[in-house]
């Protein structure tokens, strides 16, 4: 075992058999649980070889792709795919902070296995929190906007539909294009039935604009920015074109819901 | 007074956003407080007469250094901070306008908004990145063991 009882230091030992095994898994299942949680590439790379010196596995090399994790250390070679899932920026701190408590020798290997389980094991708020959530952000934001109280209300409500339907498309494994456009739409439809059948005068571009926020893909944008800050080029244009995909999915929904509504006015 | 209030209003959406990303509640408030910020300045700015783009980028400034001070004080990632407090400012307004002009078939505006979408997003990158890349005195985030656990190693 690497860390000694009394150092909050203690000096790296290489070391042999299962216990090195099981410390490179550690290392890679944090570096994992940080990617697919929202952590960024270079946070990644710089925790895992943190958490590997201080667990003494030596020769420890590491790259790490917007969605992807390669090591290899002593001929072992390690390859997981992390594919990009909901963000839960809680396990991202924690996992930071296994990794400081770790390198200063506070954690054991099997202390830190134990805590990384714990910290897999976070529940996520739950659905109608979550929605809670969005539709009071869609409502603040359609009166940044410059809304008022309607504008705002209607937003509420198209913005918990968004996150509904949202976290149904992840539930269901749809493809984030689809799921993008879906609520897109989804939104703009609740804006604009609200205009034409309950508040004539009701400003809905205020209104689709606020409780289209929730789906911006501001959180694409500045991991993109973050990861060519960091150097990490190939990964921030994987992220930046995400933004532009994302971006270009609403400006879809948007567009789509408002030719059906388009559609229906000259039937009707 | 109109002001604290739109800031009060841009700090809830943004401690919202922060809910939906699962930030930890003990960092909720600073988190709503960096949108806060980055919403006044840029209204500020607008008021001052500035370009959407040049205000964008005027409020990314101090928005990501309230990051990147929380983020020290707090001793947790600056990601934490900056993924909620930047949703005032992206462009979800040009994103609509440029679909809802292309509907219209309105050509020259729909280019005149989706150009000026891309260089509001590009200002909002440019303003994290240069902070981002600010050298700031690291020494409370390097020192080893804060006091707070210094009674568990004996």
């Amino acid at each position: 075992m690497a860390v000694s009882e009394t150092g909050r230091k203690p000096r790296p030992t290489p070391m042999a058999g299962t216990g090195y095994r099981r410390a490179l898994m550690l290392v890679i299942d944090a570096g994992s649980t940080l990617l697919e949680n929202g952590g960024e590439v270079f946070r990644v790379q710089q925790t895992m070889q943190i958490m590997a010196d201080s667990l003494g596995i030596t020769d420890f090399n590491v790259y790490v792709l917007a969605n992807g994790i390669f090591v290899s250390s002593h001929g072992r070679t390690e390859i997981r795919h992390v594919p990009a899932t909901a963000i839960h920026l809680g396990r991202v701190e924690a996992v930071n902070e296994l990794s400081r408590e770790l390198a200063a020798g506070r954690l054991d290997l099997a202390g830190a296995e134990a805590r990384l389980a714990e910290i897999r094991a976070v529940p996520s708020r739950r659905a109608a929190a979550l929605a809670a959530a969005s539709a009071a952000g869609s409502a603040c934001f359609a009166y940044l906007f410059g809304g008022f109280l309607a504008e705002a209300v209607v937003a509420l409500a198209a913005g918990a539909a968004e996150s509904l339907l949202v976290q149904l498309c992840r539930k269901k494994r749809i493809s984030r294009i689809f799921s993008d456009i879906l609520s897109a739409a989804a939104g703009t439809t609740v804006a604009l039935f609200c205009r034409a059948v309950l508040l004539p005068e009701l400003d809905a571009d205020t209104a689709i604009i606020g409780a289209l926020m929730v789906l911006t893909p501001g959180v694409s944008l500045t991991m993109g920015v973050r990861d060519i800050i960091n150097a990490d080029y190939l990964s921030g244009a994987i992220r930046l074109l995400d933004a532009i995909l994302v971006a270009g999915c609403l400006a879809c929904g948007v567009g789509l819901a408002y030719t059906a509504a388009f559609a229906l006015r000259e039937v009707l | 007074m109109e002001y604290l209030f739109q800031f009060v209003v841009a700090a809830v959406s943004t401690l919202c956003f922060g809910i939906t990303f699962q930030v930890p509640r003990r960092h909720l408030l600073a988190c709503g407080i960096g949108g806060g910020i980055a919403w006044l300045c840029y209204v500020l700015c607008l008021a001052l007469g500035l370009s959407p783009a040049m205000a964008t980028f005027a409020a990314a400034l101090p928005l990501t250094l309230a990051c990147r001070l929380f983020a020290i004080r707090f001793r947790a990632p600056v990601t934490l901070f900056l993924l909620c407090g930047i949703f005032p400012l992206v462009p979800g307004a040009g994103i609509y306008y440029t679909a809802y002009y292309f509907l219209q078939g309105a050509g020259q505006q729909m280019a005149d908004k989706g150009f000026e979408t891309a260089k509001i997003a590009i200002a909002l990158a440019l303003g994290i990145a240069l902070v981002s890349s600010l050298p700031l005195p690291r020494h409370r985030r390097a020192r080893p063991a804060g006091p707070r656990n210094a009674g568990e190693n004996p």
